[in-house]
């Protein structure tokens, strides 16, 4: 082996991961505070999704309502002509007609609101 | 009138808050009791101090003269303002109790955990608060005016002085019983000259004949369906984006009672509204005079003396003003103390000290604001603000609560672009008035700037690579789940 024939060495390469795509690389080990699977998480995504649809019911509830109320105040003439006290029932029921519908909406959405979290404390407790 | 009445009025007023403040003084002595009176109010008083701080001038002077002057339209304000309150309920009112935090900023820090989130946040509450006191100062300028004939300019330092002042001294806690008594101030102020000239009217004094009175084409079924779909819409939801409304939420001690404490809000704010809508109603019946702009918000100051004249007519409208006083302090007091916890926590170390400070600040801005510009309708300006609020905090708060996949630049894109397409529209149809087809939009961009500033943060939420925060999932079980007994 002459010393003339040695092949040069390869320059030495530093060799790295290439840039992550993925966003954080701990994605998949459990940092602290990370999403887990668990029962509990389960049962809390439930409870969210059936909290969200009975805030969604009672919304579109109170739309509809209130869309109906509104159509007899305007749609129905007569209401213009008779007059309480002399002033014409369908500036009565715009002026006042309204706040019922509102407050019943609302004791609606909270007994329901309970009534979800009963039943999510009550899958809780048992798991 | 009588000039000194009213001004003993309102001098009983500015007394029994600064007594009512000094003994919060002597029950409020950590930093939490400053910021969320140490979440130990009772719901009954809880509730009257909500209502009695959401009663602002634009229902209690304003909502009588709006339907005065324009009529039946002017009901949809008060609706709006008592079904804001069921979205609240509805979406944010439990969730945001759970959270811990003390104001909106807070809340946005600890979901997004963003500094920038937090300080966009911070700069569109302050600009919501602000704004929202400016019309409260007008009303205390012009009612000192009517009823004592002194300029405008008294009246509204007046108020920012002493809201600042017992801000300063007693922070939430003090405020809180303030806000209590004055709720039921502000109900009596009205509902005794309301049942006292309704059975005179009721009696025969004034003949009433329907179709002038009470025009069909003012009446409910001349209806504009853009305008009032689009300004309903930006009332319910403008309401959970009004920085003092959410910051009452953390003095309730449970999600569940934060709940029942706001259904109690809506059956309280209801019967002042309804009790304010008869004001209305009696003043297209006695004042039909008074129907001209910049004059119909002081009908309800003008009323009792119409039909009561000498002492009778006077101590009735000396009750008026000092719930008139009540509304305006009550509104700017509560909105000084959310933005000084606000400012406090944001610019300074968040200290007593520090929240003392921003008070001050907190009340100087909205009165030099004030003392600069001319008071237009009292009900219009309030609703602004509402469509601001509706259109910059509350899609980004809502989507905060409940969509797991919001990240800190999908809020920041939303609340930027929300707040400056309705900033927009409004200076320009305060500048040339609409164009047109384009008019209405202007006028009541609600309709189109909620629906944008919702698709822009999702849209941006959706396409930022760095994602959610990892906490997410367990930040929202935490929002919507039961406290453990």
């Amino acid at each position: 082996m002459s010393g003339e024939g040695r092949p040069a060495r390869p320059a030495r390469v530093r060799v790295t991961a290439g840039p992550s795509r993925t966003g954080a690389p701990t994605r998949g080990i459990a940092l602290p505070g990370s999403p887990v699977d668990d029962v509990d998480a389960v049962y809390a995504r439930g409870l969210q999704r059936s909290q969200l649809r009975l805030a969604i019911g009672t919304v579109l509830g109170f739309v509809i309502v209130t869309v109906v109320l509104l159509g007899v105040i305007t749609l129905i003439p007569e209401l213009d002509e008779i007059a309480v006290l002399g002033v014409p029932v369908s500036w009565l029921l715009h002026a006042f007609g309204f706040y019922p519908v509102i407050a019943g909406f609302a004791v609606l959405y909270v007994r329901g609101a309970a009534r979800n979290e009963r039943r999510y404390r009550a899958l809780r407790d048992i798991g | 009138m009588n000039a000194l009445l009213d001004l003993l009025a309102v001098a009983f007023v500015i007394a029994a808050t600064a007594l009512i403040g000094i003994y919060g003084l002597r029950v409020s002595r950590t930093t939490s009791d400053f910021f969320v009176a140490s979440r130990t109010v009772r719901p009954v008083w809880n509730a009257s101090a909500i209502s009695g701080e959401y009663l602002s001038a634009g229902t209690f002077l304003g909502l009588s003269g709006l339907v005065l002057l324009s009529g039946s339209e002017g009901f949809w304000f008060p609706i709006g303002y008592a079904a804001g309150y069921l979205l609240v309920l509805l979406f944010i009112a439990a969730p945001l109790r759970r959270s811990g935090a003390y104001t909106i900023p807070d809340f946005m820090e600890a979901r997004l955990e963003s500094r920038s989130a937090r300080r966009v946040t911070s700069a569109v509450c302050l600009l919501i608060g602000w704004l929202y006191i400016v019309p409260q100062l007008h009303g205390a300028g012009i009612t000192l005016q009517v009823v004592a004939g002194i300029p405008p300019w008294v009246g509204a330092v007046l108020v920012a002085v002493v809201v600042a002042a017992a801000a300063a001294a007693g922070g939430m806690r003090a405020i809180t019983y303030v806000q209590a008594f004055q709720y039921w101030l502000k109900l009596t102020a009205l509902l005794v000259p309301a049942v006292l000239i309704v059975f005179v009217v009721g009696g025969g004094a004034h003949e009433i004949d329907p179709a002038v009175v009470f025009p069909v084409d003012a009446g409910p079924s001349a209806l504009d369906a853009y305008a009032a779909g689009s300004l309903l819409i930006a009332l319910l939801l403008g309401t959970m984006g009004l920085p003092h409304v959410l910051v009452r939420f953390y003095t309730s001690p449970t999600g569940g009672s934060a709940r029942r404490t706001t259904v109690l809000v809506i059956v309280m704010v209801s019967v002042f509204y309804a009790v304010s809508s008869v004001i209305g109603l009696l003043a297209r019946v006695v004042a039909p005079d008074l129907a001209e702009p910049g004059v119909a918000d002081t009908v309800a100051l003008v009323l009792p003396t119409r039909v009561f004249p000498g002492l009778a007519g006077e101590l009735l409208t000396a009750l008026v003003v000092a719930g008139a006083f009540a509304a305006f302090l009550a509104t700017s007091a509560g909105l000084t103390v959310s933005l000084a916890g606000v400012i406090s926590q944001d610019v300074f170390s968040g200290s007593v000290r520090s929240f003392r400070v921003s008070a001050l600040i907190c009340a100087a801005v909205p009165l030099a604001i004030a003392l600069l510009t001319v008071p237009a309708g009292l009900v219009a300006s309030v609703g602004l603000v509402f469509v601001f609020a509706a259109s910059s905090l509350s899609p980004v708060l809502l989507l905060g609560v409940w969509w797991r996949r919001l990240t800190a630049r999908g809020a920041v894109a939303g609340m930027a672009s929300g707040a400056l397409s309705c900033g927009l529209a409004l200076l320009v149809y305060a500048a040339v008035g609409g164009v047109g087809a384009a008019a209405p939009l202007l006028a009541q961009p609600a309709a189109w700037t909620i629906p944008l500033a919702t698709a822009v943060t999702v849209v941006v939420s959706l396409s930022d690579r760095s994602g959610p925060p990892v906490r997410t999932g367990a930040f929202l079980a935490r929002l919507h789940a039961p406290e453990r007994a």
